[in-house]
């Protein structure tokens, strides 16, 4: 049998495709006899548009509304006209949603007249390999593209056996999808390891599916949609991912003269902080929470491999968050390779200093800590299992250590207040040295969301989102099934305070660039040089028991859990005195304070810092 | 923090260095060779160096302006004000991999350049001559790889010495995406 997997745009350009490089290992060991190709349409559609654009639509403008714009759902626009064979399909829908929200959309209205040619051409190089079967992986805004090229594929060789699987088709998703297009066969819904083989196997038989966990197939004219299993797929059953054919792919390019290809690992599935307390706005997971991973050697294997295979050193992990147990099996690898390796992992923000430091020895420079708020309460209320203290200490460690933090800070949650972040927002322009969020951000009701599956929580009503209205031509309640985003009623924090948090993280990323605040041993003195936008420049000079509270409340911690461990150094002082110091340090923005418990604010490392750039 | 290995004599305060005495860029010899690696290393651990540059160089001085640039001072001044205006963060460097290296050069504007130097004897020569090294002590095959990388720009040649100019990157910047 002849199995073509294809990834159609809109596919990180500078990453290979983890799912087409574990689906070729998979089907090759589980069907040695089988023939398996890959059709890498992502890069085919850059490619394409620089071709036939004349060079002015670039990469850049594929990142733009391929990645960037994944809230408005511009990247699936583009080819809903080529869907639904008319060019002009969604146009004036989109023009009024853009205006009403003010979203930049020229780049994705220059696209789509390139966007039925291109669907054509990938058909024919596609059936030029000859498949029998050709199974398309989708996630984030691949959906229309797939569906589109799915449909002309099938139009021309109608005996071709078409299956969609990826993100995008779990739970109710995939069979909305299903029913809604019959021009696909099937669909693959969870995760394709041992469902993928075994369909497989059904279509060389000529049998019915009947028995494949979770698979959409169509019986005569009826969407059949199999039981979902609730089995995981094993670590020791996921394959090392094969990027042979992305790399061919690669090397004929053009589009590789503007990217800087990374690898693309995974060392884990599902999430262990979820397994026991999901936090209440993401749906990152789907139906599969539970918590697997790779042995810390057997991922540094397939690293070296990978490394060694494609002279690659930037690695981006997908794990949606690191198993503790790989700062003891895995990351010490890392450190002892000598190789100057990049890498970007997903973490809990509640890492020790300690932890921070192997990360950046290792080269894991670039994570995302899942910060999401800087007050307690607002923790809390999602579930995060961390304090704003810790999340603020992590942000100052990242300093210390030349860490890359990406983080949002979310808002939006049902039952927050203004009071719950008045005291933040106050103390947000003492911050101004460390990493800002990307932006202050509402949060979106995603599908597998404990704010989605309970609607007790405070979104009780909810619709598709708005933008699904110019992707896709079906009725609201297939949209409800087939769609992840939802809109509904805002909760939490309005208005003023909206406004002013706002306006107060705006503040920080424009005042961070020039931003310091360092401390310094000299002899029996600690200095502490601010150097912080909007406040004098100025060298605090501390000694004695201030010295030792400031050092102390690097951890974060309590008045009285200062108080106790100054005693224990020696330091006799009076309750009074050490709450009047402390106000004194919170007045000069030297400590952030979040409930009972501060933490300090000033850093030992001094990154060198640039303006952003395309990495 | 522990300063940059070399021969040149310099002080280190906090991530501040400043070498003993002007460095000599003339190109006539080992000092510059020295020079360069000095300067280079300081780039690779972040540092800032405070330095003035002496002698007429009989190369290229472009070729230096990925490393921190010398005070504008005397018959410097001119050459250190283009060198500041061209030196950017992270222009160029290069990274180890189990048996090759890659280069980043974004030394023109509105380039990047990725080199990965696998070849056993241009992979070689582009690591001893992270110690500047006499011409001399190279044999053909380490002589012919020298020609490559200083027509690639990657290593200095002048007076009978040769050195690598890509700082190793020891300390990535934040964000660490931006070089």
């Amino acid at each position: 049998m002849r199995v073509h997997l294809v990834t159609m745009p809109w596919h990180p350009l500078d990453l290979p495709s983890l799912q087409l490089g574990l689906l070729n290992r998979i089907v090759r060991g589980a069907r040695p006899g089988d023939e398996v190709t890959e059709f890498h349409g992502s890069l085919r559609w850059a490619e394409f548009l620089l071709e036939h654009s004349g060079g002015r639509l670039r990469p850049g403008d594929y990142v733009a509304v391929g990645s960037d714009a994944i809230f408005h759902g511009l990247g699936d626009w583009v080819f809903s006209g080529v869907l639904y064979d008319d060019p002009a399909w969604g146009v004036a829908r989109l023009r009024d949603y853009a205006a009403g929200r003010g979203v930049f959309i020229d780049t994705a209205l220059a696209m789509r007249p390139y966007a039925a040619s291109f669907v054509e051409a990938c058909a024919t190089e596609v059936l030029a390999a000859g498949p029998d079967v050709v199974g398309f992986t989708t996630t984030f805004m691949q959906n229309v593209p797939s569906l589109a090229l799915a449909r002309e594929l099938k139009r021309r060789r109608p005996e071709l056996t078409v299956v969609l699987g990826g993100s995008n088709c779990d739970g109710p998703m995939g069979h909305a999808l299903h029913r809604n297009h019959p021009f696909v066969d099937h669909v693959v819904r969870g995760e394709a390891e041992y469902a993928f083989p075994a369909l497989l196997r059904h279509l060389d038989a000529g049998t019915a599916p009947t028995d494949v966990p979770g698979l959409c197939w169509w019986d005569g004219t009826v969407s059949r949609a199999n039981t979902e299993t609730r089995r995981t797929v094993a670590p020791a059953d996921i394959p090392a991912p094969d990027y042979d054919q992305w790399q061919t792919a690669l090397d004929a390019s053009p589009v590789q003269e503007y990217i800087h290809p990374k690898l693309v690992v995974e060392g884990a599935r599902g999430c262990w902080w979820g397994e026991k307390h999901h936090c209440t706005f993401c749906g990152l997971n789907g139906t599969a929470m539970a918590f697997r991973a790779k042995p810390g050697e057997r991922l540094w294997a397939e690293i070296d491999r990978l490394v060694r295979r494609h002279r690659l050193l930037d690695v981006v992990t997908v794990d949606n968050i690191i198993d503790m147990a790989y700062f003891r099996d895995f990351l010490p690898r890392v450190v002892d390779s000598g190789w100057d390796l990049r890498l970007h992992y997903e973490v809990k923000s509640n890492l020790t200093p300690a932890q921070l430091r192997l990360l950046g020895d290792s080269g894991t420079v670039h994570i995302q800590p899942g910060i999401e708020s800087l007050g307690s309460r607002v923790l809390d209320l999602m579930d995060k299992g961390v304090t704003a203290v810790r999340n603020v200490r992590t942000l100052r460690e990242c300093e210390n250590h030349a860490l890359t933090c990406s983080w949002n800070l979310l808002y939006g949650f049902p039952g927050e207040t203004a009071e719950d972040y008045a005291p933040v927002i106050d103390q947000l322009p003492a911050l101004v040295h460390l990493q800002p969020p990307s932006g202050a951000h509402r949060i979106q009701l995603e599908r597998f969301s404990p704010h989605f599956t309970d609607p007790g929580l405070g979104f009780g009503k909810r619709r598709p989102a708005e933008m699904y209205q110019h992707v896709y031509e079906l009725p609201e309640e297939e949209l409800a099934d087939l769609v992840y985003l939802f809109d509904s009623e805002p909760a939490g924090i309005g208005g003023p305070v909206e406004q002013r948090l706002k306006e107060a993280v705006a503040a920080w990323r424009a005042g961070h660039a020039h931003s310091r605040l360092l401390f310094e041993e000299d002899g029996a003195e600690l200095l502490v040089h601010d150097r912080r936008h909007g406040r004098p420049p100025v060298t605090h000079r501390f000694t004695g028991w201030h010295a030792a509270a400031l050092r102390h409340l690097e951890d974060g911690r309590t008045v009285p859990a200062l108080h106790r461990l100054l005693a224990a150094g020696g330091h006799r002082v009076p309750t009074g005195d050490l709450d009047a110091w402390i106000g004194r340090a919170g007045e000069l923005g030297l400590v952030f304070r979040d409930g009972a418990a501060y933490v300090s604010l000033p850093t030992w490392g001094e990154p060198v810092r640039l303006p952003e750039e395309a990495g | 923090m522990s300063g940059p290995p070399g021969t040149v004599p310099h002080r280190l305060t906090g991530r501040r260095v400043e070498p003993a005495e002007p460095l000599d860029l003339s190109g006539a010899g080992r000092g510059t060779a020295e020079a360069v690696r000095f300067l280079r290393e300081c780039q690779a651990l972040g540092l800032r160096v405070s330095w003035r540059a002496t002698g007429t160089p009989s190369y290229d001085p472009a070729l230096l302006r990925h490393l921190p640039p010398p005070a504008e001072l005397g018959s410097w001044r001119t050459e250190s004000a283009a060198w500041r205006a061209a030196h950017r963060h992270g222009s160029l460097y290069h990274r180890r991999g189990p048996d090759f290296v890659t280069v980043l050069d974004r030394r023109r504007p509105g380039t990047a350049a990725r080199l990965t130097l696998d070849h056993p004897s241009l992979h070689g020569t582009f690591l001893r001559l992270l110690e500047p090294t006499p011409v001399d002590a190279l044999d053909a095959v380490g002589r012919e790889a020298l020609g490559l990388l200083a027509a690639e720009r990657l290593v200095l040649s002048a007076g009978g010495w040769a050195v690598t100019l890509p700082p190793r990157v020891r300390r990535w910047p934040v964000p660490c995406t931006a070089i």
